[in-house]
């Protein structure tokens, strides 16, 4: 496990810190509240994965700032959720009646804003599982993406 | 024919008897076996919360004394010190509230940024603890979360702001009771630590200490009196003076 706000020891750090923040939602998404705290908990312990960052710390931490130019920050809306159906599932199967789950993510530098990377994520599980479940995989795909965001931003 | 009737009844008296054995014991088995199931705190099933190093806090401007007045528990929770019911159980040493007060007081401590007393600090931080130990997860793994509410008041000024701070971790499950006490223990540790950065380093306290701060004196801000502090301070210039004029 890589505890969120440990110094990661990797030549492949670039970043200082990350801080990600908890996911807002749009009017409509029905989702229990403590499905944003697993979310935002999974999303720092993938980010701690990635080995991008030296630390991940927590929201609203303060960053030195002397490290904030080097710093980035992770903001994001849950735009859709569909808690999809099991009956579909288990009789049409392929894919009908997942449970689906829509994100727009946004990465940007904290000491200017300047934006990043504008992700869009989508994930879908069978609805079967729990909501928690789908956090797990949102999650790893959020820090997935990011980090290659964050690699093609580096290279342009 | 009466050879008959009396065996027949024998034999519902019998079952008489025997549904209402079956039926006593119905009655008596549940609580037994509620008492079973629920897990008793023993040396074995119970851990010890702390945090393995202080945590820094940030640089203030003018660096205040904190004093921690009191911590309360409003998690709502009826066995707080109970974080694991399964398996035999998971249980703290000592109530979440003294947990929370002494990894805070220790960081604060640290810094140098902890009075002795109300009296002598320039903030009194009382908290409130909404949540200590581990939360709904997604059963692959333990989710650990931490959730503190403070309130930073200036006595002197009679002001007051509220400030949160959360703090979570995630550890790998494990099916062995030995390494399920361990991964939780880490688990807790783990948010713990990260609530108390949370607190001690975020902006939040930043904003509240210098909005209750601004404006005022280097004295102690909980001096009983005005007069009593410029008592104490004209004692320690006449020792100086004396100081001075034995040199001489």
């Amino acid at each position: 496990m890589v505890a969120p706000g440990a110094a990661a020891k990797d030549p492949e750090v670039t970043y200082k810190t990350v801080e990600a923040k908890h996911f807002t939602r749009v009017e409509g998404v029905e989702l229990s509240p403590a499905f944003t705290d697993y979310l935002y908990a999974e999303l720092r312990n993938e980010l701690g994965k990635t080995k991008l960052f030296a630390q991940v710390v927590g929201e609203g931490e303060a960053v030195e700032d002397a490290d904030a130019a080097n710093s980035v920050v992770i903001q994001g809306v849950i735009t859709e959720y569909k808690k999809g159906s099991r009956a579909k599932d288990a009789i049409i199967g392929f894919g009908a009646g997942m449970r689906s789950l829509k994100m727009d993510v946004n990465v940007t530098r904290r000491s200017d804003n300047q934006d990043l990377g504008a992700i869009k994520v989508h994930v879908k599980v069978s609805p079967r599982w729990n909501e928690e479940v789908m956090a797990k995989g949102a999650a790893h795909q959020i820090a997935h993406e990011v980090k290659n965001a964050l690699k093609e931003k580096a290279k342009g | 024919m009466a050879q008959r009737g009396v065996t027949e009844a024998k034999m519902v008296s019998h079952r008489f008897a025997l549904m209402s054995a079956r039926i006593l014991l119905a009655c008596a088995l549940p609580p037994c076996a509620g008492r079973a199931d629920e897990p008793k705190p023993t040396p074995e099933n119970t851990i010890h919360i702390q945090l393995a190093a202080p945590v820094p806090p940030q640089k203030f401007a003018k660096a205040p004394k904190f004093f921690i007045s009191e911590v309360i528990d409003r998690s709502g929770n009826a066995q707080p010190m109970l974080v694991l019911r399964e398996r035999g159980g998971v249980f703290l040493d000592r109530p979440p509230t003294e947990i929370a007060r002494e990894a805070i007081e220790q960081s604060l401590k640290s810094a140098g940024l902890l009075a002795a007393d109300a009296a002598s600090a320039d903030l009194v931080l009382q908290i409130y603890v909404f949540h200590f130990g581990l939360a709904q997860g997604s059963g692959l793994d333990f989710f650990g979360k931490v959730e503190f509410s403070v309130m930073v008041k200036n006595v002197k000024r009679e002001e007051s702001q509220q400030i949160e701070a959360k703090g979570t971790s995630i550890a790998n499950a494990a099916i062995r009771k030995k390494n399920i006490q361990k991964n939780v223990q880490a688990n807790i540790e783990g948010a713990l630590e990260d609530a108390v950065r949370n607190l001690v380093r975020g902006t939040q306290l930043r904003e509240a200490v210098a909005s209750l701060m601004k404006d005022s004196p280097n004295a102690p801000a909980a001096a009983p009196s005005g007069d009593l502090a410029v008592a104490i301070g004209d004692g320690d210039r006449g020792k100086r003076f004396e100081s001075r004029d034995e040199k001489r």
